[in-house]
Formats: structure tokens, C-alpha cells, sequence
């Protein structure tokens, strides 16, 4: 009995740790409610907007160019970003949590609020799918 | 040999503008650590508080009495006995750092050189996520660590009924005159602030 629920802990703690792309959009889906159906367009139009909240960051694609495939560049600091979008980083979209942190501090600067659950299930639609 | 007490020099320069630099460093680094806008700002900030620890740990071993590791480093069983005559009707004072304020001061230069070299190496890109991870925890240790200094001062401020933060402004504080300090060393602090520029400028190339 303790085995066994030490396994489901650690198969658990396995999934948390590692998580797909459609998991995580699944997971934003959801928190949005109303039976939310992501799309790849609409996290396309998002990444490409610009809010204009900040001048330096205008938009998603300041920073991560046209394409999250491709490095971006830091409008501040120059420094290299890796790609987001999984096809070109791996990383990208296999830990919620990184995933969540850097969506509530970029989304603050750059559009000026917190993104909707809808919003980041699009966007990793978006970044999902590009190749 | 009770000599005429007054006011008298305890803090050095070096070791005032040490700690207010560090105090401006901390609290800029930690309201700009998650803007991308202001991040030039962070690594400038961080930068001086890395160059300030790094010449503290230097005026540790070589400034003057009260700013030495040898004043007021002393073992566990001291800083314990130290708290538990805050309690009391006669805490121990010290002219210089009681021995727990001593652990702040190593562990907030402690957890400021790992802050530092930490966030400027993920700054370079040279090491993972875990570098990143792993400022974010050595920086929420040395705010636990700020916030438990700053009750130290407040509990022993009332403890010894006296500011014990207008001394590291003026570095004046009352006791013998013999225990006084010679000089405030001001050729010392401007050493120390060109040299945080310099730690401050280069980390954030």
C-alpha cells in the first residue's frame, strides 16, 4: 500500500515535472472555462500585437521576432533569447510552472495586465504548432 | 580605568557607505528583478551590491575595529546567550556588532555574493535554468535575512534604549571615550565607491 501510493506520488510529481504543449494549453483551456476552444490564429494575431503599453516592448514580437522559431534578442540588453517556440527550444512549454511565471511577467510589461487562461491557451497553440 | 563617557566615533565611512549602498542595491535590485524594462537596472544594481560585499569581506580584515570579522565574530553559543539577555533586565551590550547582528552581516554578504555571481552568470547565459533558480532562492534567503536584521535592530533599539540606526548614519554612538575609533577612513569609502562602480560597470557588460 505504501509502495503503491509512493509510485502514484512519484508518477505524479514525473508528469508535473515534465508536461507536453498540449497538456499545458489543455490546462489554460480549461481554466478559462465555457467548454474554451484554443486556436493557433488567434495566438498568431496576440504574439503580433501591438499593445503599446511599453515603448521599448510594444509587442510579443519585439523581442521574439516575427517568428518564435527563430532566437530573439532582449530590446533592452541585446542579450540573445532562446526560441519559444518548441520546435526550436525543447524546453519551451514542458514545465507549467516556468511556463505561468513567465507568462505573468511578460504579460504585466507588455500588455499592461494579466493575460485571460483563453489568451495563453491560444498563444501556446501558437507556439505549438510553428514550424 | 572608567573614562568619561560621550559620544564617540564607532562606525567608519567605509562601513556607512557600505551599508546604505547595499541598502539602496538590495531594494532597487528587488522591486526591478521582474521588469525586462528595468533589467539594465537590476544587473547595475546588482552589480554594486556584489562590488560593496566583496570590499566589505576586504574591510573585515583590514579596517578599522569595529568593522573587523575578528570584533564581531564569535561562536553560536555567544550570539545565543547574546538573544537571551535581550530578554532580560541586563542585555550584554557591545560597542561594536553583538555576535547574532555578526551572523546577519556574514550571512547577507553571503547571500549577496551568490545572489550576485549567480544572476550575473544566468545574466551571461553561461549555465541553465537552474542558475536562474537558484538567484531567486539565495535572493529571497537574504531578504529573509534582511528582515530578520531589521528586527534585530527594532528588538534591540528598545533592549538597550538606544537608535541604533542614527550610528550607522553619523557613526556616533555613546560609551568611553577610550573605545572610540581613530578616524572615519573617507579615502577608504571613496576607494569603496569607485570600486562598486567599477564591479558594477564591468559584471554588467
Amino acid at each position: 500500500m505504501k509502495h503503491l501510493s509512493l509510485i502514484a506520488l512519484i508518477a505524479v510529481s514525473g508528469a508535473a515535472l515534465a508536461e507536453t504543449p498540449r497538456q499545458i494549453g489543455d490546462a489554460y483551456a480549461a481554466a478559462q472555462g465555457g467548454g474554451y476552444r484554443a486556436t493557433a490564429a488567434r495566438g498568431a494575431e496576440f504574439f503580433a500585437r501591438k499593445f503599446n503599453v511599453s515603448e521599448k516592448m510594444p509587442a510579443c514580437s519585439t523581442c521574439h521576432t516575427d517568428s518564435p522559431a527563430q532566437a530573439g534578442r532582449h530590446a533592452i540588453t541585446g542579450k540573445t533569447i532562446k526560441p519559444l517556440a518548441p520546435v526550436a527550444n525543447s524546453e519551451r512549454l514542458s514545465d507549467p510552472a516556468k511556463v505561468e511565471k513567465w507568462f505573468t511577467r511578460n504579460c504585466k510589461e507588455v500588455v499592461g495586465r494579466e493575460c485571460s487562461a483563453g489568451e495563453k491557451a491560444d498563444f501556446v497553440a501558437f507556439l505549438a504548432e510553428v514550424r | 580605568m572608567s573614562a568619561s563617557r560621550g559620544k564617540i566615533l564607532v562606525w567608519d565611512l567605509p562601513v556607512r557607505v557600505g551599508h546604505w549602498l547595499m541598502v539602496g542595491c538590495f531594494a532597487l535590485a528587488w522591486l526591478t528583478g521582474d521588469s525586462e524594462e528595468w533589467r539594465l537596472v537590476h544587473v547595475f544594481a546588482g552589480g554594486a551590491l556584489v562590488g560593496a560585499a566583496l570590499f566589505r569581506v576586504a574591510w573585515g580584515l583590514i579596517g578599522s575595529r569595529y568593522a573587523r570579522f575578528a570584533d564581531f565574530l564569535q561562536g553560536p553559543r555567544q550570539a545565543l546567550a547574546y538573544l537571551k539577555s535581550l530578554l532580560g533586565p541586563r542585555p550584554e551590550h557591545y560597542v561594536g556588532h553583538n555576535p547574532a547582528g555578526g551572523y546577519a552581516i556574514v550571512l547577507l554578504l553571503g547571500f549577496g555574493l551568490v545572489s550576485g555571481a549567480s544572476g550575473w552568470l544566468a545574466y551571461q547565459e553561461m549555465g541553465g535554468e537552474w542558475l536562474a533558480e537558484l538567484h531567486e532562492l539565495a535572493v529571497h534567503a537574504m531578504l529573509v535575512v534582511v528582515l530578520v536584521h531589521l528586527g534585530g535592530v527594532f528588538i534591540g533599539s528598545i533592549a538597550h534604549r538606544e537608535n541604533l540606526v542614527r550610528p550607522m548614519v553619523t557613526g556616533f554612538k555613546s560609551g568611553d571615550a577610550a573605545d572610540r575609533i581613530a578616524g572615519t577612513r573617507p579615502v577608504a569609502a571613496l576607494t569603496l565607491l569607485a570600486w562598486a562602480s567599477a564591479v558594477s560597470w564591468w559584471l554588467s557588460r
